[in-house]
């Protein structure tokens, strides 16, 4: 029985922690290859597996009207074949790398990220320079590669979480802004993406006078410059054409749009604005605000929403940067994040999650967070840094993502300082205004005709059906 | 050894080293100091997963999982996760079908904490356990069945693959996340039974791995665990044991809204642990790992019939394994064409086996895949709890790599011909139906071996 069990086991004081020990987010080396490539290089001891990713600048917003997709699918062309193997041979001497070989296209440009043990770091970097410098895109296999696109497009339709995200954008951003358009492009426009559109949007955007190469690992005995020399230093290209950068407007009213899908047994909700980026001086106000609205189970949200009242697995608040500039002189910055909750409810229970969400929003704003839930934010935040980032992939990716939205290379180490420093007053008024509950754009995915009128009645902004 | 050839001289152990202890209690202990970066991880292991659960109560090892975060004797609440994630820590549980394992990494200077919390809700779980939990994460859990596995297109596939190729009545017939009319009748009084029955010190192991002073830390483990009383209570699983091949093939066609037809199969495969493991290992990856294996450059660069085409190896040790076969058809292609095409190259390889290059470049994924696991100090300490659990034998962990390293062309011919055949799969067959109202009743079902808190 639980009390004999109980009674037998001695009980100690909650032990207090020793002396934190130093650790600093890794600062890297920035260089230059004489063709303009930009190379930030980060040893890290005991990382066999190197990371390696690129940033190259090619945005979405730089598609041609029309062609939505071009990006995602010469970013997917990459990696099949160059001007020394096929397609099925490239594949085969990656995989002999024991590497793998990602790229995507997203709003900042594409980002082509290589994994491989560091003894056979060369070699692979030997097939991404191949990649990168001298792509095939041979008819068939860009043809090939449309087909497989239109044919995974249902597949993300039919995926709530999928279907949501593209629902939001439609209704936060103008249609003439690419952002308002899913980010690898609809049946229509992928449709009409051949060999010669890829190979244009290539000779257009890709070149290392505009790429960024970060390397991160345990290059103990590695001779990198000789091996970037090698491959990576023997990619040509011309000098870019300075490109305009449109600032990002988003319509905030408050509204909800379902997207009916009968017979769903949950609710998937989205619900977000758009709003400071890594550049305001917000951000790390921003960030505590978000993680204590919305981080982790014991935040706000959850704590009403799955430990109190159990309707759900789980719902998040984050902050992500859908596209970033330094700031003009001036100070205006063209950047923004998506400020956003996520999350998936019981379809019977819909109507009452989301006036409890919107309590719990409300509640914030009168009350404003507690020093002690700041104080637990900032020690989670900063203190799991180290953990976070424990392996190669994940500062190459920090790293990567500091450069794409023109940040400054100590930015992720000078962030743990402004953290500790944000008090509870300004983390408040941060997630306040970055989740008012009067301007947020409302998504669900789910049974309208169970749904509709339960969250009709919640006074949270008009409601439009669309179908699923 | 003749395709053997190693990206690091340590074949993938990365020098790692690990050292055994036992509480007089029982509790099993591995310790492995690694300084390069100031965390640790704690893992661990309960010899318990939904193998141990019997008819009407599935799903009942993973909802009480839940229940072990929700407080005990000297811990409120969500203690476990608010005292964790405010030392900057990070932490999580599992199930599966052979184990449930918790786990936490840790700055280095916490680690006494966290091991803290697992002794005390080791020890003393049930004078926290109430009604009030339990209904709560009854209906937490339900929403993680919901968002997994009912809501998703395919979501159920993987349940109705394993309900095929285990028998009915077999432990491993139903998975982890448990039907809802199961998760329905779990009573405090069943979760009370089954703490006492699974949780006590001699059925789990603990390992501690990273920036740590092995003499502090087993001093600490003897502190905080060491008064915890050992019981006999443990049930071991119902047999697993199962014929090698199925004898027949078995199929199901499911008729539902999804985006596209879909070709899936469940072959038995040889229990984790042996040679023939490691050999089925390298011809799933041979055959459907990866852009450049078999069915992917027949299917789907070739033949053009498909969207993606892959094979996935669940291990077991205690039934055998389960190799997982996924297609889903590009445009209008119909199943047959996949099926033929499928069972032809699957004959090809059992007759001819890998060419030396195939196979070296799936010893070179699984290399890189084991190197992946040991990059972090909470992949290692898993690893060190699962071979000290499921083989008796944390040191196998160390060696896992050069064991795939060692198995002969010959070898993964031999496995391929005697397992990947057409009378030893459960064939699932998706056809897509116009939106009408959701197939099937969400009574039986889950998708991945695994189902996190």
């Amino acid at each position: 029985m639980s009390d004999a069990v109980t009674a037998t086991m001695t009980f100690h004081p909650q032990p207090s922690g020793g002396a934190p020990r130093p650790w600093a987010f890794p600062a890297p080396e920035r260089g230059e290859l004489p063709n303009g490539l930009t190379v930030l290089r980060c040893h890290r001891p005991g990382q066999q597996v190197v990371a390696v990713e690129i940033n190259l600048d090619a945005p979405l917003d730089a598609e041609p009207a029309g062609l939505d997709g071009v990006a995602t699918i010469m970013a997917r062309a990459l990696s099949e074949g160059t001007d020394k193997h096929d397609a099925e041979e490239f594949a085969a001497e990656l995989e002999r790398c024991g590497a793998t070989l990602d790229a995507h296209a997203d709003h900042p440009g594409v980002r082509v990220a290589l994994e491989v043990p560091v003894s056979r770091l060369p070699k692979a970097l030997g097939l991404l320079a191949d990649a990168l410098r001298a792509p095939a895109f041979d008819d068939g296999e860009v043809e090939r590669l449309v087909r497989n696109r239109l044919d995974e497009i249902p597949h993300e339709l039919a995926n709530p979480a999928r279907r949501a995200s593209m629902a939001l954008a439609k209704e936060l951003f103008p249609a003439e802004s690419r952002m308002s358009r899913p980010r690898q492009g609809t049946e229509k426009t992928v449709e009409g993406i051949d060999a010669a559109a890829v190979r244009a949007f290539y000779e257009a955007h890709i070149r290392p006078s505009t790429a960024t190469a970060v390397v991160v690992g345990d290059l103990t005995g590695v001779d990198l410059d000789k091996a970037l020399a090698d491959t990576l230093g023997a990619w040509t290209g011309g000098a870019a054409a300075p490109r305009p950068v449109p600032p990002i407007v988003a319509d905030d009213t408050g509204r909800v749009v379902i997207v009916d899908r009968p017979g769903a047994v949950q609710t998937q909700l989205l619900i977000g604005r758009i709003g400071a980026d890594r550049h305001d001086r917000v951000w790390p106000a921003q960030a505590l605000g978000t993680y204590c609205l919305g981080g982790t189970l014991t935040s706000r949200l959850d704590r009403v929403l799955r430990e109190e009242k159990g309707y759900t697995y789980g719902v998040r608040s984050f902050c992500q940067v859908l596209r970033s500039t330094a700031p003009s002189p001036s100070g205006g910055s063209a950047g923004a994040a998506l400020l956003a909750i996520s999350g998936s409810v019981a379809t019977e229970v819909t109507g009452p999650a989301l006036e409890d969400l919107w309590k719990v929003l409300r509640t914030v704003k009168e009350e404003g967070l507690t020093d002690t839930e700041r104080d637990v934010a900032v020690q989670n935040l900063v203190g799991v840094a180290p953990l976070k980032y424990e392996t190669a992939a994940a500062v190459a990716g920090t790293l990567a993502d500091q450069v794409e939205q023109h940040l400054p290379d100590d930015f992720q180490a000078q962030l743990y300082a402004r953290l500790a420093e944000a008090g509870t007053v300004e983390a408040t008024a941060a997630v306040v205004s970055a989740f008012p509950a009067d301007r947020l754009v409302t998504v669900l995915v789910g049974d309208a005709s169970q749904i509709a009128e339960p969250v009709r009645q919640l006074g949270i902004g008009e409601v439009t059906v669309v179908s699923g | 050894m003749p395709m053997g050839h190693t990206a690091t001289q340590q074949a993938g152990s990365g020098g790692l080293k690990a050292t055994e202890h036992r509480l007089a209690n029982g509790l099993r202990v591995v310790l492995s100091e690694d300084h390069l970066t100031p965390v640790a991880a704690i893992c661990l292991w309960y010899d318990v997963g939904s193998r141990h659960e019997v008819k009407g109560r599935t799903g009942l090892a993973h909802l009480f999982e839940h229940l072990m975060f929700q407080g005990s004797a000297q811990v409120t609440g969500n203690g476990h996760f608010e005292l964790v994630q405010g030392a900057g820590g990070s932490l999580n549980g599992t199930t599966s079908f052979e184990r449930t394992n918790y786990f936490e990494t840790m700055p280095t200077h916490q680690v006494e904490l966290a091991l803290w919390l697992e002794a005390d809700r080791m020890g003393s779980l049930l004078t926290a356990l109430d009604e009030e939990s339990l209904e709560n994460q009854r209906d937490v859990v339900k929403n993680e069945r919901r968002q997994r596995y009912d809501n998703v297109p395919y979501g159920t596939a993987f349940e109705k693959l394993v309900a095929m190729a285990y028998p009915e009545g077999h432990p491993y017939h139903h998975t982890p996340i448990g039907s809802m009319a199961d998760l329905d009748a779990a009573s405090l009084e069943d979760a009370r039974a089954f703490f006492r029955t699974y949780y006590a010190p001699n059925n789990g192991v603990l390992s501690v791995v990273g920036d740590i002073d092995p003499e502090q830390t087993l001093a600490w483990i003897e502190k905080y665990f060491g008064s915890i009383p050992s019981h006999d209570g443990k049930q071991p699983p119902r047999d697993g044991s199962l014929p090698e091949v199925i004898g027949e093939q078995l199929r199901e066609v499911v008729e539902e809204e999804v985006p596209a037809r879909a070709l899936m199969a469940a072959y038995r495969l040889p229990h984790d642990g042996s040679r023939e493991a490691d050999a089925a290992d390298l011809a799933l990856t041979v055959l459907g790992g990866g852009e450049s294996s078999r069915l992917h450059n027949r299917l789907v660069r070739r033949d053009r019939t498909a969207v993606a085409a892959g094979f996935g190896l669940l291990r077991l040790s205690g039934a055998p394994s389960l190799g997982w076969l996924d297609v889903k058809t590009s445009g209008g292609v119909e199943v047959p064409a996949i099926e033929t095409a499928v069972d032809e190259e699957l004959a090809r390889f059992a007759e001819e086996g890998p060419t030396p290059q195939e196979m070296e470049r799936a010893q070179a994924q699984i290399e890189r895949e084991w190197l992946d696991r040991l990059a972090t100090v909470g992949g290692r300490a898993d690893e060190l709890c699962r071979f000290a659990v499921l083989h008796g034998d944390p040191q196998l962990a160390l060696t896992a790599v050069e064991r795939v390293l060692d198995i002969t062309p010959e070898e993964v011919r031999a496995v391929a011909a005697a397992r990947l055949r057409p009378d030893n799969r459960a064939v699932l067959v998706y056809e897509p139906v116009e939106g009408a109202e959701s197939a099937d009743d969400a009574d039986d079902t889950d998708a991945e071996g695994e189902a996190a808190q």
